[in-house]
């Protein structure tokens, strides 16, 4: 395994907090992972309350694993009390990002005031970005929502995740704009991705993500292992476009 | 490790331009991983109208490479497609039959599928049944029928005993649906390229259903082989079943 290895998504699942906590941690000790971006989630559109209670536990996994887990502060920007959320988050939990998942687009003009923040507190916001041909839900960002957030706010620093899920549509839109990075969260893993990821954006805007415990470590780990990357691009995408992003000066 | 990769894939995919699709570059990931050797399928079969043209093809790439094997794709609702069969093993030494069904739409109950398995049964043959290529989510012009797990496939598993049977591309969940089936009934099998959901898959579908009955496949160079080889080679099992898993199985299935 390489020596900087920094996995930017990973995940607490509600009401199995504990058991995604040991997983990640088998992972860690298993493979040698410096270092895990964890949000924790539950359903697709979250009350103030469930958003409290996920963070809590987030926060609880920073605090018990504090050199190996770094989280995100999950906001519902449908929720009134978002930019508190993100305040308390960042502030009081000491969390190093923003976690954006489906219950708004990302685009929606709720979630402006939330970039502005983090673009005070220097953080990165973890934007969920899936395409699906079948299934997909009602507030699930594309590339298209990400590109026009980024064009909105070009000193925001955005991570799509997933690389949009099927890169070959939803690369292009964000392909303009340097402050979108994409992860390799998930559970697709063609061959080719990432080298088209590398054609179209470069390697500096490619970053290691898993999307564990729900999603395979050595799944997403091989492709990376795998893809036409020189080894400086490699301990690039493993690690140093992640701390990049994470820096705060 | 000379593994053996019971599932690779030869040609072009009509959905999006593939990198590595040269027969040099399967031999080439093989080699620095430690494969040996492996069951090749054409993808331009799927999809010609005549599929022993692209057999035909895929038979002169394999010339002369040791290892490789042809597994004939055959879509059974095509008029005559017997001969193909009958010339597959005759002229190319095919070591089995692969089919496509979500791809060529017809239904595991389809009485097409019982002349297949008497064409099957008379050449000595196993079956590869293909799941899925892509993720559905995926799908790019052209939507697949979904074979349903575990009610179709384990229906048709249940009515043919006699017929070595290799499911490809299953699914963590489908595989656990389906593991009473793949556990106690002798000629069902499973190959690994469609385990990627949870952390440690393979850990937990080895207690559900052992290690005697996982072949490894990568369905490269679609997917990408490393993740699905180190899902194996790096799991948290005894190094008995990773060989099993990596080659001894394959070699049971084939001469079984």
């Amino acid at each position: 395994m390489v020596k900087l290895l920094i996995d930017m998504h990973a995940h607490l699942w509600d009401g199995h907090f504990e058991e995604n906590k040991r997983q990640i941690l088998t992972v860690c000790e298993s493979y040698g992972v410096s270092k895990v971006l964890v949000s924790s989630l539950g359903g697709y559109y979250p009350d103030e309350e469930e958003i409290a209670r996920l963070n809590r536990a987030t926060h609880q996994f920073l605090r018990e694993e504090p050199s190996l887990i770094e989280g995100y502060c999950y906001v519902n920007p449908g929720n009134p009390d978002a930019p508190d959320v993100l305040k308390k988050g960042i502030e009081e939990y000491g969390m190093s990002g923003m976690k954006l998942w489906v219950a708004t687009f990302c685009d929606d003009p709720r979630v402006f005031p939330l970039i502005e923040r983090c673009i005070d507190y220097k953080v990165p916001v973890l934007i969920h970005t899936f395409y699906k041909a079948v299934g997909q839900l009602p507030y699930e960002s594309l590339g298209s929502n990400v590109a026009a957030l980024a064009a909105r706010y070009p000193e925001a620093k955005l991570l799509m995740a997933h690389m949009g899920a099927d890169c070959l549509r939803e690369l292009k839109p964000i392909q303009p704009y340097p402050n979108v990075s994409v992860d390799t969260s998930g559970s697709i893993f063609r061959r080719d991705d990432i080298d088209y990821a590398k054609k179209l954006l470069g390697a500096d805007r490619i970053v290691f993500g898993t999307d564990m415990p729900g999603i395979s470590f050595l799944l997403n780990y091989g492709q990376i292992e795998e893809a036409d990357l020189t080894p400086d691009e490699k301990k690039a995408v493993f690690g140093g476009n992640a701390l990049r992003l994470l820096k705060r000066s | 490790m000379n593994g053996i990769d019971v599932n690779c894939l030869w040609g072009s995919w009509p959905f999006r331009k593939l990198y590595k699709n040269r027969f040099e570059d399967l031999l080439k990931i093989h080699s620095e991983t430690g494969i040996g050797g492996g069951y090749v399928s054409c993808m331009n079969s799927i999809f010609y109208n005549d599929p022993f043209e692209g057999e035909a093809d895929l038979h002169e790439i394999l010339q002369g490479s040791g290892a490789y094997r042809q597994l004939l794709t055959v879509n059974p609702t095509l008029p005559a497609y017997e001969s193909d069969v009958e010339k597959g093993v005759e002229r190319f030494g095919v070591k089995g039959v692969r089919i496509y069904p979500g791809y060529h739409n017809y239904r595991l109950d389809d009485p097409c599928m019982e002349g297949l398995c008497a064409l099957l049964r008379k050449y000595r043959l196993p079956l590869m049944l293909t799941m899925r290529l892509e993720d559905e989510r995926l799908d790019y012009l052209y939507l697949p029928r979904r074979i349903a797990v575990p009610d179709e496939l384990l229906k048709f598993a249940g009515s043919v005993r006699d017929i070595p049977i290799l499911i490809m591309n299953l699914r963590y969940g489908e595989i656990l649906s389906c593991e009473d089936a793949i556990r106690n009934q002798p000629n069902l099998y499973i190959d690994t390229s469609g385990i990627k959901d949870p952390v440690a898959s393979l850990e937990e579908i080895t207690k559900h259903i052992g290690d005697r009955k996982i072949l490894y496949g990568s369905q490269y160079p679609l997917n990408a082989l490393k993740s699905t080889l180190y899902e194996v080679t790096m799991a948290e099992i005894p190094r008995e079943s990773k060989d099993r898993i990596l080659y001894r199985n394959a070699d049971d299935f084939f001469h079984s």
